[in-house]
């Protein structure tokens, strides 16, 4: 076993009875401002590898895919082996955090829907916000990857959020990283844990990262108060999320579309004399009651091919609405 | 299955489209009618197109067995791909419903057997006959003389002012390589009788009743 990755506070190692696996060895490291502050508290790393261990099994039983394979002895995770996109996933329900400082608005602001940004992970730059364009531009990840990552991150804070409220929790933000294994699905990967995620208390007590961050108190007794809570909710309770995916069909280009040429012809009879073209598709809405994974959007892209669309005459688009 | 009925030899039956597919297990051939009794939503024929009694057609198919698509029929063959290309909706946007001509093929196919290269006066009844396929599916079927029927005057002249829905090369009725699919847009069964006005379309009849024996 050979120390593949040391991260600042984890251990990745190979497995040696698989090149597709790998071993994530948590570490009672707790590090802030992109590394800038380092300490060691000792049980972190296993109650930090308890914590994933139980909301990635809570995930993977609502049909969200992480690359958890199966705990093993110690603070360590057997994982599917992926490549790590270099971005992270946040986010957010309530304002806290770079959020506030990004815009200087209070802390504590709830957002009028969940919030998905993407950061770059690179600590000499200070994980800088990135877009999707960006990323897609930079070759980190395609657009439709992105769109994917997003509508899984969607997914675990709705899981997350109904969990932690049926214990008296509330989810203000939390990070995500993904991956993609050597089949081409995207992984959740990483981890869970108090270091990743914003949690208060009714009280507006944190149980999470902020305590070190801000030195207020023990971050150990935090996250360990944290699991203990959490392992009491039941996400089987939770009703399963409705995930919507646009199909878009629209007649190839150079192929005559009647319907549009004649809706045309109305809209400049109308007044609107500066319509050039008019080109008519068709739009389907589908939604599933299962959370998106790789394998059910290339059911849909086929089940598109095979009827929503007919690739002889028309172009499509299969599109995650999130 | 009336204009079938009339043909000596043909012991037509029903089959519902919502049938299992070995309901055509024993059949001689089969006749995939228009008229939209399976629905017509998506595309036409795209429903139909992937319904499981398309299966036991695909057996026909492949069993040599004659399979005639007619309008919705057609449109049913080129969605599930026994057939190539696609009909797209009319370049009018109008539902075209008149008597046309189609100057007949002169391959010999089973379909046309007897009338190559005659003109038939068959009436078309439809929005999306607008025969439509890639180049390479055009050139193929040039090649190999697969357009059975196209649109034409009554003198047989085929030009861009016969062609009723906008079609390729004014495309009615395609047949494929083996010769026993035919797929057309004008309706035959309409054309069998002197009271309907023609009886051009019951030599196509016939000839699909002579192929299933």
């Amino acid at each position: 076993m050979t120390i593949i990755y040391e991260g600042k506070s984890k251990r990745l190692h190979t497995d040696p009875d698989s090149t597709e696996r790998i071993i994530v060895e948590f570490t009672d490291a707790v590090t802030a401002g992109d590394g800038a502050r380092r300490d060691l508290k000792p049980g972190k790393g296993k109650i930090a590898c308890d914590t994933t261990e139980f909301i990635y099994s809570a995930l993977a039983s609502m049909g969200i895919e992480t690359h958890l394979v199966k705990r093993l002895e110690g603070p360590r995770l057997l994982c599917h082996r992926v490549r790590i996109f270099p971005v992270e996933a946040v986010c957010r329900n309530v304002a806290a955090g770079s959020f506030c400082r990004r815009y200087g608005i209070e802390r504590g602001r709830a957002l009028s829907q969940p919030l998905v940004e993407f950061f770059l992970k690179n600590d000499a730059l200070h994980d800088p916000l990135i877009t999707a364009h960006a990323i897609a531009d930079l070759g980190l990840a395609s657009e439709e990857d992105v769109e994917f990552m997003r509508s899984v991150t969607l997914s675990v804070n709705y899981y997350l959020t109904e969990m932690f409220s049926q214990v008296d929790l509330k989810l203000v933000d939390f990070k995500l990283e993904f991956g993609k294994a050597a089949d081409g699905r995207i992984l959740l990967a990483d981890e869970i844990s108090g270091d990743g995620i914003r949690v208060w208390e009714k009280t507006g007590a944190s149980l999470d990262k902020d305590l070190f961050r801000e030195d207020r108190g023990d971050v150990v007794a935090a996250y360990r108060q944290l699991l203990q809570c959490i392992r009491k909710s039941d996400i089987s309770k939770v009703p399963s999320q409705k995930e919507r995916i646009r199909v878009i069909v629209m007649p190839r280009d150079g192929i005559k579309n009647p319907q549009g040429e004649v809706t045309k012809k109305a809209l400049n009879r109308l007044g609107l004399k500066e319509a050039d073209t008019v080109r008519s598709g068709r739009i389907y809405d589908i939604t599933l009651d299962a959370p998106l994974t790789n394998s059910l959007l290339m059911k849909i892209k086929q089940m598109n091919a095979k009827l929503l669309s007919n690739p002889i005459a028309e172009k499509s688009q299969v599109r995650m609405e999130t | 299955m009336r204009a079938l009925s009339q043909i000596p030899g043909a012991n037509p039956y029903l089959v519902p489209s919502s049938s299992d597919p070995a309901a055509l297990k024993d059949a001689d051939g089969a006749v995939i009618p228009g008229g939209f009794s399976y629905g017509d939503y998506i595309r036409a024929g795209a429903v139909a197109g992937v319904g499981e009694i398309l299966e036991g057609v695909r057996e026909l198919v492949d069993s040599d067995r004659p399979v005639l698509g007619v309008c919705n029929g057609f449109q049913i063959l080129a969605e599930s791909g026994i057939l190539p290309g696609a009909l797209l909706p009319n370049v009018s946007a109008h539902f075209v419903c008149k008597w046309v001509h189609v100057k007949v093929a002169e391959t010999h196919t089973p379909f046309t057997e007897g009338i190559e290269r005659a003109v038939l006066a068959l009436p078309i009844a439809h929005t999306e006959g607008n025969y439509y396929c890639s180049e390479l599916d055009l050139e193929r079927m040039r090649k190999n003389r697969l357009m059975a029927f196209r649109y034409s005057d009554a003198n047989g002249r085929i030009a861009e002012d016969t062609n009723p829905n906008g079609s390729v090369d004014n495309i009615a009725g395609i047949v494929n390589e083996r010769g026993n699919v035919l797929g057309m847009m004008p309706h035959p069964e309409r054309a069998s009788r002197p009271s309907l006005g023609s009886v051009d379309g019951l030599m196509i009849l016939r000839n699909f009743v002579r192929r299933t024996q």
